[in-house]
């Protein structure tokens, strides 16, 4: 009786007072999240005349999107390169993490740093880091003229797609290994010695249990390797050279020199709408834990 | 009779014992791929040369010049700055939204928390257009406040997916305890709640860091003269790889090298260790 009434009322007393607490964060994500969106979203159906944005509602941003080839083969291309990219990410992350989390006993936390590390590496220091070893008078030529294979400096490294696509892997592996690492670590050890003690061997633990358990690790990994690849407009510019641009290379462009805001919001907006389709697949099939969780 | 089963036996056991090999090998070449690209640009910083490639002389004079680049110097002031501010407003907003969607119940609470993950998890390319649209609408002129804010977008959701993880973990056990043990809220607060999730916040407030300080893509859409590091160090990209950046990469490796080390002693299994004490 006394409890009951105790309950009642820390519950009437805390309700109000707790609702405190989401204020800030509730005001952050309406104006800092919310309005900007939302703002771009109107914009994407204005015109832009000359030098003026007209306040009118037209679909002629997106149409010229569909009508426009340049524009959706660019969004197929940068689709396809974002898949490529983590597809090697995965099959570069998942033996390492497999690896990590499985066999090694000792030293564990240390080589899991290790591959963390670059994650906290400035994004710019590992582009340079790249144009260097991929450039005309990079590394890797000069390893080739050194060794004899080749007489004069190739360009064929640097500004095409295949750089692009190795520096995109360089940056999207940790983000794969992580929740990889963390799906693989979670598998109870005795689920792996039923398998063994009923006569199946790495392998096919392997097939039957290991893999069907990392599944949702897997699939937050190649989301976050996805959208950090298809996005992106920095890397392409810096080493894709006129091959390798990428979908957010003409989305800057309409901020930049063409100064087009209403179709780069359209185009942004087209962006935003294929990233959605992929978080929402990876929230149904994909690990509960984003990759920020300890 | 029994050599078959003998046999049999021996080959299911051969058969067993199969374990993948070379993983090890693989994996210290994944190790070697990382890691070289970050060990080429520390070498070439100390290149004496100004052709990339050659290493005639060993020499400091780059480092030197970067301390008098009076532009540099003042673009890495900013980028402090900019962090640094961003980062204090992330551990408020962080803090109390993680109680908030942890420990209140209200309706909407899963689209509330989808939402509030998308500046981290969409490109940042989108929301770099959506601040800057916002911006100009409200008629606020590029500068110091519009990258800040920018980066606030991104750096209140990363601590607060740090702390909601700590507070999932640890329950309400150990504060509804101090309570029937007769603390008040406020004593519970400081003595319990806050020395429990102190190294989530301080982790996740370095990672916000850390995150901030190297942000470009949205912030090359925020800024008008008022540069930050990055900004400043994507603008010497563009005309060619000269040793300064090396040495300026350099100095930003040791850097998050030093964030790094305080990351690992904050972050980890530090939260389990109080669990299992008691």
């Amino acid at each position: 009786m006394k409890k009951e009434k105790v309950i009642k009322q820390t519950l009437f007393e805390q309700k109000p007072r707790s609702f405190i607490l989401g204020v800030p964060i509730s005001i952050w994500l309406v104006l800092i999240v919310l309005v900007p969106v939302v703002l771009m979203f109107i914009m994407s159906f204005k015109q832009k005349s000359g030098y003026e944005i007209v306040n009118i509602f037209t679909f002629a941003n997106y149409l010229e999107f569909f009508k426009n080839e340049t524009y959706w083969r660019l969004m197929l291309k940068s689709f396809r390169m974002a898949f490529i990219v983590s597809i090697v990410a995965i099959i570069t992350g998942y033996p390492l993490a497999y690896f990590i989390s499985r066999r090694l006993r000792r030293f564990r936390n240390l080589f899991y740093m290790l591959i963390i590390t670059p994650l906290w590496v400035s994004y710019l220091v590992r582009i340079i880091a790249w144009r260097t070893i991929l450039g005309n008078k990079g590394l890797l030529n000069l390893a080739l003229l050194n060794l004899g294979i080749t007489k004069e400096p190739l360009s064929i490294f640097l500004y095409n797609q295949v750089s692009v696509v190795i520096t995109l892997t360089y940056i999207a592996i940790p983000f794969v290994f992580i929740p990889l690492y963390t799906a693989l670590e979670k598998i109870p050890n005795n689920l792996i010695d039923a398998a063994r003690d009923l006569g199946a061997n790495e392998i096919n633990t392997f097939i039957n249990v290991v893999f069907p358990l990392s599944l949702p690790g897997l699939v937050t990994g190649f989301m976050l390797s996805f959208i950090i690849a298809l996005g992106d407009y920095i890397i392409p510019a810096q080493l894709g050279g006129n091959t390798g641009i990428m979908y957010g290379n003409v989305v800057w462009a309409q901020f930049g020199g063409a100064f087009n805001w209403p179709f780069g919001s359209a185009l942004g907006f087209i962006l935003f709408f294929v990233a959605a389709i992929v978080l929402v697949i990876a929230q149904v099939f994909g690990s509960k834990e984003g990759i920020f969780a300890e | 009779m029994q050599n078959r089963i003998k046999g049999t036996d021996l080959k299911l056991r051969e058969r067993r014992k199969f374990r993948f090999p070379y993983l090890g090998i693989y994996s210290i070449l994944i190790y070697i791929f990382l890691y070289t690209p970050l060990i080429v640009v520390v070498l070439f910083s100390f290149s004496g040369t100004k052709s990339t490639v050659s290493f005639s002389a060993v020499t400091l004079k780059w480092y030197q010049e970067l301390f008098q680049n009076s532009e540099l110097v003042s673009s890495l002031l900013h980028s402090l700055q900019v962090s640094l501010t961003a980062v204090l407003f992330a551990i408020i907003l962080g803090t109390s939204g993680a109680f908030f969607i942890v420990r209140v119940n209200f309706p909407g609470k899963r689209l509330f928390i989808t939402l509030s993950q998308l500046p981290i998890i969409l490109p940042g390319i989108i929301i770099g257009i959506a601040m800057l649209i916002f911006f100009i609408n409200l008629k606020v002129p590029l500068s110091m406040l519009t990258i800040t804010i920018g980066h606030i977008s991104f750096t209140a959701p990363v601590v607060m997916f740090q702390v909601t993880s700590r507070l999932l973990r640890l329950g309400k056990n150990y504060e509804d305890a101090a309570k029937d043990l007769g603390a008040s809220p406020v004593k519970t607060l400081f003595l319990v709640t806050i020395p429990m999730i102190k190294t989530a916040i301080i982790g996740g407030a370095l990672l916000a860091f850390a995150m901030s300080f190297d942000e470009i893509i949205i912030t090359y859409f925020l800024t008008g003269s008022w540069t930050t590091l990055p900004v400043y160090i994507y603008g010497m990209m563009r005309f060619g790889l000269s040793p300064q950046v090396y040495a300026v990469s350099t100095v930003i490796l040791l850097f998050s090298i030093t964030v790094i080390f305080f990351m690992a002693r904050f972050t980890g299994t530090r939260a389990e260790e109080l669990e299992v004490k008691k």
